[in-house]
């Protein structure tokens, strides 16, 4: 994986967090060392910083394009214009996110960019002794079957596909709520509507699965975060 | 000669004017008098002549003294006609000169007040001559400018107050985190809280950003005929789960088909803001009203809460930016101060209206949006 990013400090944050994640990373600090290495070498996907010394991140990714190198790129940015976000994708971008971002978001987005193309025939998610059935919509928490409620269902359904991984508020907010915007009102709803699933999921307490990640969000898993 | 003219002032130029009329009408005038009275003499002449025609003359001849008489009265006239022209450009541009020194007067006060002084106010020494009525304009554009200034200074503190107390408790943290070794558990809470306030942070950052694009102008919206009780209702379904956490119920009572030509987004921004708002401040097991309905070629929601209301006093400016009643509750609840703002902004940039009244207990919070023109 290439990390194109001038900002040395941001490059090292999200070098170490791609290795904790278990990817092999690569770090440009310029835009044309960028370049080069896109060039030279083949990787699965480019993490591009689009304001960049020397060669801008809209230059690199258009040439990559031109010369028919379709590795998945996704563009950081710090400008949130529409404009921008357009031009990069119509570029050949395949997704983009706006800084300052969050690290599990960045992570999700990685993972559903190098998912692509491989079917997602997911019928069941499981979790210990927690299972969801997608197509009878049926939670099954060990002998006890969940009664939930459509909101909840996908919550806990989003949190099983991310199992293992955080999940922030933003992400929820955008992915279960289909709320185009951020706003204060949907993190209090969110978080009212955790507390209501994991009484449902975590009534025994004999094994917790749902825990928060303070100043992050949510994590499904089935040891302490 | 243009370069002079334009050069010159007021004062110069209106005498000069003044002057050259003067000369003409003048030169005219002792023109027609002239030529009048030597009609008359030739006249006169001409009938002494026929009187005469019998004896015999005693003057010698008649003829050359009425043309010496005329040349003295030409001498005159032309002798004359400097010193009157000068006199009286001098007395006009004393006249102009004491006429437009107040002028000059308001000019030098005017120049002393700069944006350190917009409270100073010019002297108006005459309501109501012309020069009294351009003071009044000026100083009334000087109040106009002081309030907005005002304004944008209180904002820039307030701002700033925003954005440095996260700072700070940030920074605390972290210095308080690294004077000696603490568990990973504590660690790990101690990261957990600053990444709380960089999330308020960034909360704060794009209202801020959201709200300057509004006033530069630069947001496109793109407007399609919106129900408005439908969009409410959307919203307070999203919101219930507050409501039921404190065990309040919202009553929609919303018209049918109340269409207005709006940008769907910005404007659910605004409802969501104001029906959160109610759900927040109203106390628990009350009831929250929301009506939406028709008034003339208007649609007009309000959301009725029975919280504590807002005094009169604060109702001007609750929709301003960071403007709280209670700094400390708002500020537990989460709230970055703005969403009232933007509300009003979103509200406003539809060509709308907010407001909020109460009379007793609660609040009213009126949203007014002019509703689409059925083509």
């Amino acid at each position: 994986m290439l990390v194109v990013e001038d900002e040395r400090k941001l490059a090292h944050v999200l070098s170490s967090a791609l290795e904790a994640e278990h990817y092999e990373v690569v770090v440009a600090t310029t835009g044309e060392d960028g370049f080069y290495r896109a060039n030279a070498e083949v990787f699965d996907l480019i993490v591009l910083d689009l304001m960049l010394p020397g060669r801008s991140g809209l230059e690199i990714l258009q040439t990559l394009r031109q010369r028919h190198i379709h590795t998945p790129v996704l563009i950081l940015t710090a400008r949130d214009g529409v404009d921008d976000r357009v031009l990069g994708l119509d570029l050949g971008a395949d997704d983009y996110l706006v800084k300052p971002f969050a690290l599990p978001e960045l992570l999700a987005r990685i993972r559903a960019l190098l998912r692509r193309g491989r079917p997602a025939d997911v019928l069941r998610l499981k979790a210990a002794d927690l299972d969801l059935d997608l197509v009878a919509r049926r939670v099954v928490r060990g002998e006890r079957v969940l009664d939930l409620t459509g909101r909840e269902f996908e919550l806990l359904e989003y949190l099983l596909r991310h199992q293992g991984h955080h999940v922030s508020r933003e992400m929820l907010a955008r992915d279960v709520w289909k709320e185009p915007r951020r706003a204060t009102p949907i993190d209090n709803v969110i978080d009212v509507q955790m507390t209501r699933l994991r009484k449902k999921v975590d009534a025994d307490g004999t094994l917790r699965l749902i825990h928060t990640v303070r100043g992050v969000g949510f994590v499904l898993q089935e040891g302490e975060p | 000669m243009s370069d002079w003219w334009s050069g010159a002032s007021i004062r110069v130029r209106l005498t000069t004017w003044y002057t050259a009329v003067l000369a003409l009408m003048l030169v005219i005038y002792a023109g027609v008098t002239f030529f009048a009275v030597r009609h008359e003499f030739h006249e006169q002449l001409e009938d002494q002549l026929h009187a005469d025609a019998g004896g015999q003359d005693a003057e010698a001849n008649p003829e050359a003294r009425v043309e010496q008489e005329l040349r003295e009265i030409l001498l005159v006239l032309v002798v004359g006609f400097p010193p009157i022209v000068v006199l009286a450009g001098v007395g006009g541009y004393v006249l102009a000169r004491r006429a437009l020194q107040p002028i000059d007067h308001l000019g030098a006060e005017a120049r002393r007040i700069n944006a350190e002084r917009l409270h100073e106010r010019l002297s108006v020494p005459n309501k109501r001559d012309e020069i009294g009525r351009l003071a009044a304009v000026i100083n009334d554009t000087l109040a106009r400018l002081e309030s907005s200034f005002q304004q944008l200074r209180r904002f820039t503190a307030d701002a700033s107050h925003e954005l440095r107390t996260p700072l700070s408790v940030i920074r605390g943290i972290g210095e308080m985190n690294l004077r000696e070794t603490r568990t990973p558990a504590e660690y790990k809470d101690a990261m957990g809280s600053m990444l709380e306030e960089v999330d308020r942070l960034t909360r704060v950052v794009d209202s801020l950003l959201q709200l300057s694009r509004g006033d530069a102008g630069t947001v496109k919206l793109s407007r399609e005929a919106v129900d408005l009780g439908q969009l409410t209702r959307d919203v307070v379904a999203s919101l219930s789960i507050l409501a039921e956490e404190r065990q309040q119920r919202v009553h929609v009572d919303a018209a049918d088909n109340v269409l207005i030509f709006a940008d769907r987004l910005v404007l659910r921004d605004a409802i969501t803001n104001v029906i959160d708002n109610a759900i927040k401040y109203g106390p628990h097991q009350s009831t929250i009203d929301v009506r939406v309905h028709r008034d003339g070629d208007h649609a007009e929601l309000s959301v009725v809460d029975e919280g504590p209301g807002i005094p009169p006093e604060h109702r001007e400016r609750i929709f301003d930016r960071f403007y709280r009643i209670d700094e400390g509750r708002s500020r537990e609840l989460g709230g970055t101060g703005l969403g009232l703002a933007i509300a009003r902004w979103a509200v406003e940039t539809h060509g709308g209206h907010i407001s909020v009244d109460g009379t007793g207990r609660g609040s009213v919070f009126r949203v007014v949006v002019p509703l689409a023109v059925s083509s």
